[in-house]
C-alpha cells in the first residue's frame, strides 16, 4: 500500500515539476476523448439493440399489395393499408402481432370543458403492440381484444400531467369530443431507438402519450400525421370508418413475432400463398415485393439512417487518432526530458519493473484527469451537436455502463499513448541516460 | 540551409517525426473535406426559392373542437381568421393553404399527361389547395395563362409551377389549355422552392379548393410590410384566439426560418465539422509549439556552437523553422492524397461533391501558416542561447 502510495506521489510530483508539458498532452487527449465520446454516445443511443432478449424474433412483413398495375413498381409501400393488415394478420403463425400508426389529438378532463384541451401524440395500436415491445404497466392492463372499445392507455407522464397521480384505472379522459374510460397506465417506458417507427424517420422520437384502439381509430376517422397515402379515388375525407377500411389507404405499420426459424419460414410461405391468391383473385396487379425484414434490419431497409451522424463519426474517429498520435508525441518529449531520473533510478538499483510501476501510476493519473475533462468536452460537444442537429435531443443520457467503457477508453488510451515513450526511457542504454 | 541535413535532424528522430507527419496528413485531410461540406451547405442554402423570405410568415393552426374540422364549419372559420388577420396594420395579404412552402411533408400526389402515363408521370408534386388570395400571398410571379380565381373554385383547374410544366410539356407555355391527371391547366407559374424531399424542390401544383377536412391542420400565409413583422406577428396569437379559442396555433414562423430548417442537417454538420477543424488546427499548432520547444531546449548546446562559430541569430531562427517547414511540407504532400481518400469514403455515406484541387492546397497553405505560427515563439528562445552558456558543458 505504502509503495502505491509513493508511486501516485512520484506521478503527481513528475506533473508539479513540469506542468505544461502535462497539461498539453492531456488537453489534446482530451479533446480527442470527448469528441469522440459525445459521438459515441448519439452513434449509441441511434444503433444499439433496444430489446437485445428478443430482437432477433421481431419482424416488419411487406407485400407489394396495392391495386394500380405497374410492371416495374417491385419495391412494397413503406406502410400497410387496413386490407393489408387483415391478411396479414390471419396466419395464426405468430406468437404476438400489432398494426399501428401515430397520430396527435387534444386530451382534457370532461369536467374541465372550459379550458383549452392539451395537444397529445397519439399511437393507434392494437393489444400486442405491448407485448411486442416489453411495454410495462404500472396499473391496469392491455385491452382484452382488438375490437373497437372506447379506452385507452396512458403514458406515465401524462397520468401525472392530467390527474395528478397514476392510479387512474377507470377514470375518464376526453380525447378530440369522444369520451374514453382510462384501462391502464404504462410505467416509465423509453425505447430508443424507436425502431417500430423508423418508416416515417421517427427513431428518435419521444413514445406516445396516449394509446388506442386501433378499430376505434378507424370508427372515429383518426388518421396517421406521419406517411399516409391513397392510390385510389376515393374520399378519405368522407365516412372514413367504411373507405378508410377498404379502400387503398396506406398509413399502418405491422409487427409480428416469430420466435423460432421455422415460424419464419412458416411466415414467408404463408405471405408466398397469401400473395398467390390474390393474384388469382386479381387483388394484386403488382409483381410479388414481399419482404420480411428483421427490427435489427429495419433502419437500412428504410434507408432511415442518419448519414450526418455517420459522417461525422468517421471524422471523430480520425480526429481522436490525431489526438492520440499528437499526444504519443508530446509524451514521448515528455519522457525523454525525463531519461535521466529513470537513469539514476535504475543506477541506483530500481528494477525495470519497478520503472513500470512509476509509468503505470502516472498512466493511471493521466487517464482520471483525461476521463474528467474528456466528459466535460463531451458535453459541449454534445449541447453544440444537439443544437445543431435538434432530432438528436433524446439520445445525450449516459448509463453506468457507458460511463464505465468511456473511464476504460480513457486509461486504454493513456496506456497506449504512453507505452512507447515508457519503453523508450526505461529500456535505453543506462550508460547513455546518465552522460 | 542544407536539405540534407535537415533531413538527417530529422531521421535521427524518426518515431516523433512519422507521429508529426501522420498527424498533419489527417489534419489536412479533414479541413479539407470540412471546407467542402461548408461550401456544399452554402450553396444549397443560397439556391433560388422565389419566394420573399423575410416578409412572408406562415401559420399552422388546427381547430382542437372537432366540430370545426370538417367543411363547411371550417371554410366558415378559415375566413373570419383571414378577415381578422386582414385588419392587423401591416398586412398586405393573407390567404389559406393546406400546407407550407418548404415545409416538409404535406400532401403529394402523381401528376401524369393521360395520353402519355408511362413516359410522364412526375411521383410526388405537391398538391396544393387554396384559394385566389395565394397569389399574392406568396408574392407569385404569372408566367403564362391566368392565376385561379372565383370561377375555378372547386373545379379541376390547375396552375402548375414552369419546373413542372416543362417536365410535363417540355416548353412551360405549351402546359396552357392541356389536360393532365389533375385536372386543367390554366395558368403557369414562376418557380418556387416547395418541398426539398418531393420529386423536385420546384414542383408545385395550386387549385382552387375548400378544405373539406383539417385532420392534418391548415396554413394561413401573411404577406407583411417588411418593417412591421415583427409586430404584426406579435399580434396574430391574440387575433386567432379572439376570433375561436378552439384553436391550436402550432407555428408562427417567417419563410425565412423555414428555409434554415430545411436545410438544417447540411448546416450542422458544416458547423460541427468546422469546430472540428478548428480543433485539429489548434492541436497540430500546440504540437508544432511542444516540438519546436522540445527541440530548441535538446539542441541548445549544438545550437550554442553555431552560435559560438558565427551564425546569426536570423540564421538560427530560419533553421528551426526550417525543420518545421519541411516537416509539414511532407505532412501536407502526404495530406493531399489523404483528402482525395477521405472525400471518397464521406461520399459513400452522405452526398458530397468532387473535391476540387485548389481545395486542398488552400488547407495546405492555412495549415503551413498555423504551424509557422506556433513554432515562432520556441524558434525565438531557440535564438537567445548565448554561445557562453551552450557550451560551458564542453
Amino acid at each position: 500500500m505504502d509503495n502505491l502510495l509513493h508511486v501516485f506521489a512520484l506521478a503527481i510530483r513528475n506533473i508539479k515539476r513540469a506542468p505544461l508539458p502535462y497539461l498539453l498532452t492531456v488537453l489534446i487527449l482530451s479533446l480527442g476523448l470527448g469528441m469522440f465520446f459525445s459521438n459515441a454516445t448519439l452513434y449509441y443511443w441511434l444503433n444499439h439493440d433496444p430489446l437485445p432478449h428478443k430482437s432477433q424474433t421481431l419482424f416488419y412483413p411487406q407485400i407489394n399489395a396495392t391495386l394500380q398495375p405497374c410492371d416495374s413498381c417491385t419495391e412494397p409501400l413503406r406502410v400497410l393499408s387496413y386490407q393489408d393488415v387483415q391478411k396479414l394478420s390471419s396466419s395464426g403463425i405468430p406468437s404476438a402481432q400489432a398494426a399501428m400508426f401515430q397520430s396527435a389529438g387534444y386530451a382534457r378532463l370532461p369536467e374541465n370543458t372550459r379550458q383549452s384541451p392539451t395537444p397529445v401524440a397519439l399511437r393507434i395500436t392494437q393489444r400486442d403492440f405491448f407485448t411486442l415491445f416489453d411495454v410495462p404497466f404500472l396499473h391496469g392492463e392491455r385491452w382484452a381484444d382488438n375490437s373497437a372499445r372506447r379506452e385507452l392507455i396512458l403514458s406515465k407522464a401524462s397520468a401525472e400531467r392530467f390527474f395528478g397521480r397514476t392510479n387512474v384505472v377507470g377514470e375518464a379522459l376526453q380525447l378530440g369530443n369522444e369520451l374514453y374510460t382510462i384501462t391502464g397506465v404504462l410505467d416509465d417506458w423509453t425505447m430508443l431507438p424507436r425502431l417500430y417507427d423508423v418508416a416515417n424517420g421517427l427513431n428518435s422520437a419521444q413514445s406516445a402519450d396516449i394509446y388506442l384502439p386501433w378499430e376505434t381509430a378507424y370508427d372515429l376517422g383518426i388518421k396517421s400525421n406521419t406517411t399516409t397515402m391513397s392510390r385510389d379515388s376515393r374520399n378519405y375525407s368522407d365516412n372514413f370508418a367504411v373507405n378508410g377500411r377498404e379502400g387503398d389507404f396506406f398509413q399502418a405499420q405491422f409487427w409480428v413475432q416469430l420466435d423460432t426459424a421455422d415460424q419464419v419460414s412458416a411466415y414467408r410461405q404463408f405471405m408466398q400463398q397469401l400473395v398467390q391468391s390474390e393474384k388469382e383473385a386479381g387483388r394484386h396487379p403488382r409483381p410479388e415485393g414481399n419482404r420480411l425484414t428483421n427490427i435489427l434490419d429495419i433502419t437500412e431497409h428504410f434507408n432511415a439512417r442518419n448519414r450526418q451522424l455517420d459522417a461525422f463519426a468517421l471524422v471523430s474517429l480520425l480526429f481522436l487518432l490525431v489526438c492520440l498520435f499528437n499526444a504519443s508525441h508530446l509524451s514521448l518529449n515528455r519522457y525523454l526530458a525525463s531519461q535521466y531520473e529513470f537513469g539514476l533510478r535504475r543506477a541506483l538499483g530500481a528494477s525495470r519493473g519497478q520503472l513500470q510501476q512509476l509509468i503505470l501510476a502516472d498512466v493511471a493519473v493521466n487517464a482520471a484527469v483525461a476521463l474528467l475533462l474528456s466528459l466535460t468536452v463531451a458535453m459541449v460537444a454534445m449541447a453544440l451537436i444537439n443544437h445543431l442537429l435538434p432530432a438528436t435531443r433524446n439520445l445525450t443520457s449516459w448509463s453506468p455502463a457507458m460511463l464505465f467503457a468511456m473511464a476504460a477508453t480513457a486509461l486504454a488510451a493513456s496506456y497506449i499513448v504512453s507505452l512507447y515513450p515508457a519503453i523508450r526511457a526505461s529500456f535505453g542504454s543506462l550508460n547513455r541516460q546518465l552522460k | 540551409m542544407s536539405l540534407t541535413l535537415l533531413f538527417k535532424s530529422l531521421l535521427q528522430r524518426k518515431v516523433i517525426t512519422i507521429l508529426l507527419l501522420i498527424q498533419l496528413m489527417l489534419t489536412l485531410a479533414l479541413v479539407s473535406n470540412s471546407i467542402l461540406l461548408s461550401q456544399q451547405a452554402y450553396t444549397l442554402s443560397n439556391q433560388p426559392t422565389g419566394l420573399q423570405l423575410e416578409t412572408t410568415l406562415a401559420i399552422e393552426l388546427k381547430p382542437t373542437d372537432e366540430n370545426l374540422i370538417v367543411h363547411p364549419a371550417l371554410g366558415e372559420l378559415i375566413q373570419r381568421q383571414l378577415a381578422e388577420l386582414r385588419k392587423i396594420n401591416g398586412v398586405r395579404y393573407a390567404a389559406f393553404t393546406n400546407q407550407t412552402p418548404l415545409m416538409f411533408g404535406g400532401m403529394n400526389g402523381d401528376v401524369f399527361v393521360p395520353d402519355h402515363a408511362e413516359t410522364s408521370s412526375v411521383d410526388a408534386v405537391p398538391y396544393n389547395y387554396a384559394e385566389a388570395g395565394l397569389f399574392d400571398a406568396l408574392q407569385m410571379t404569372l408566367l403564362h395563362g391566368r392565376w385561379l380565381s372565383a370561377e375555378d373554385k372547386n373545379t379541376d383547374n390547375v396552375v402548375l409551377t414552369e419546373k413542372l410544366a416543362n417536365r410535363l410539356f417540355g416548353q412551360s407555355h405549351l402546359a396552357l389549355g392541356q389536360q393532365i391527371s389533375a385536372g386543367t391547366v390554366v395558368g403557369v407559374v414562376a418557380d418556387m422552392m416547395y418541398q426539398r424531399f418531393a420529386s423536385d424542390q420546384y414542383y408545385g401544383l395550386f387549385f382552387n379548393r375548400d378544405l373539406s377536412r383539417a385532420d392534418y391542420g391548415y396554413r394561413l400565409i401573411l404577406q407583411v410590410e417588411s418593417q412591421a413583422v415583427a409586430a404584426v406577428r406579435q399580434q396574430i396569437n391574440q387575433s386567432l384566439r379572439q376570433v375561436e379559442p378552439e384553436i391550436d396555433i402550432q407555428h408562427i414562423v417567417s419563410l425565412r426560418q423555414l428555409h434554415r430548417d430545411v436545410f438544417e442537417q447540411e448546416r450542422g454538420l458544416a458547423i460541427l465539422l468546422s469546430v472540428l477543424s478548428a480543433l485539429m488546427l489548434l492541436v497540430a499548432m500546440i504540437s508544432a509549439y511542444s516540438h519546436a520547444l522540445f527541440h530548441g531546449v535538446q539542441q541548445q548546446n549544438e545550437i550554442g556552437i553555431k552560435r559560438a562559430l558565427g551564425a546569426s541569430k536570423r540564421r538560427i531562427l530560419l533553421e528551426v523553422l526550417s525543420e518545421s517547414w519541411l516537416t509539414t511540407g511532407i505532412g501536407v504532400t502526404l495530406g493531399l492524397l489523404a483528402s482525395f481518400l477521405l472525400q471518397q469514403q464521406l461520399a459513400t455515406v452522405i452526398s458530397l461533391p468532387a473535391l476540387p484541387l485548389w481545395l486542398p492546397f488552400a488547407g495546405a497553405l492555412m495549415l503551413l501558416f498555423c504551424v509557422t505560427a506556433a513554432t515562432w515563439y520556441p524558434a525565438a528562445i531557440a535564438t537567445r542561447v548565448s554561445p557562453a552558456t551552450a557550451t560551458k558543458a564542453l
